[in-house]
């Protein structure tokens, strides 16, 4: 009992996402930090404010971390289907009370 | 990126990138914005007395007090990533009457710090937020006269009419009367939020869309013979306290 609520626990502070989740969230981030940083510059530029720089590359900074750091149940929507488990084909040959480990 | 904490790292990592390349875009769009400052200096009036450092000095030097004029206008020197500007008035005069290879002495008589707009009127969204959910309080004060804006003056403008120095000058020697061929020039720094920091161009010199300073040096003059030799015109430097310029508000 304690230990599925520990693992639950630890799941949910790694936040692991599938591997189409990860391309996702790379591919979001760099598009979002990116577009910030010129939108910064060219806000700043046009308005002669250099706040406006600073504040807009900050916020989406900030709109980055917010979309692409938690784990997301969208980045969870294709989970890898493993090959099923041959079990008994190659065991370890290990027996512990009378229970073979593979 | 598969989990919480490379994703934080991979996140980060990136926008120090992002946050390094916008700071170089706005770095080198100054180049873009042109400057034509310009700068016109007259000496009012020069008096050398002698005088000591300090109160216990044994030491006698002589000491300048120049007098002066100064209508210059940098605005142009202002752009959107110009935090502040250093301005200084020099007293340039030869170092030695007989070798003319020796470069000439340079002291600063007075100084200003200018500050940009962007500097004295920071803009944080958190204070449009903080306005933009109290408006029913204030929207009966608002319409009073008592929130007035100062007007929208555009900084650089330096009008100084018959300013005392802020420094009096001496010179190594100690000898400042009867120097010949002393010209006032004027100088800057301009200190900008990201990038690098860019002085004085002299007259007749242009970089790229940058022209250097119109005017921004006095006709040459000579300094007076020493004035007063009794004791009693004697002035200490350092207790008497630096003079302040003519008219704190003249700078804007």
């Amino acid at each position: 009992m304690a230990d599925e609520i520990l693992q639950q626990a630890q799941e949910l502070l790694e936040g692991q996402i599938d591997f189409q989740g990860q391309k996702t969230t790379e591919l979001i981030s760099t598009i979002i930090l990116a577009t910030s940083g010129l939108l910064a510059f060219i806000i700043g530029f046009a308005q002669q404010n250099i706040y406006y720089t600073l504040w807009v590359g900050l916020g989406g900074a900030a709109i980055a971390f917010l979309v692409v750091v938690p784990p997301y149940p969208f980045y969870n929507r294709s989970p890898e289907r493993w090959l099923p488990k041959r079990s008994g084909m190659a065991g370890s040959g290990i027996e512990i009370d009378g229970k073979r480990i593979n | 990126m598969h989990s919480t904490l490379v994703r934080v790292q991979n996140v980060f990592g990136f926008f120090t990138t992002v946050a390094f390349c916008t700071a170089l875009l706005t770095a080198l769009s100054v180049l873009l914005i042109p400057q034509h400052p310009r700068a016109s200096i007259e000496l009012r009036n020069v008096q050398v007395v002698k005088g000591r450092p300090h109160y216990y000095s044994p030491k006698k030097e002589e000491y300048a007090h120049i007098k002066f004029d100064l209508d210059a206008d940098f605005t142009s020197l202002f752009n959107w990533n110009t935090k502040q500007i250093f301005v200084w008035v020099t007293a340039t005069y030869p170092s030695s009457k007989t070798s003319s290879s020796a470069p000439p002495s340079q002291a600063i008589i007075w100084d200003t710090i200018i500050n940009s707009r962007s500097q004295s009127h920071p803009f944080n969204p958190l204070q449009l937020i903080k306005s933009a959910t109290t408006p029913t309080k204030k929207s009966s004060k608002a319409k009073s006269p008592t929130k007035k804006k100062d007007p929208e003056l555009e900084p650089g403008i330096i009008r100084l009419k018959n300013s005392k120095p802020k420094y009096q000058i001496t010179d190594i020697s100690g000898i400042l009367s009867e120097r010949t061929n002393v010209t006032l020039e004027v100088g800057w720094n301009v200190q900008p939020w990201v990038g690098a920091l860019t002085w004085t161009l002299p007259e007749g010199m242009e970089i790229g869309r940058w022209k250097g300073v119109k005017g921004g040096k006095s006709k040459a003059f000579d300094m007076p013979p020493l004035k007063g030799k009794t004791a009693s015109s004697e002035t200490v430097v350092a207790s008497g306290g630096t003079p302040k310029a003519a008219e704190a508000s003249a700078v804007i």
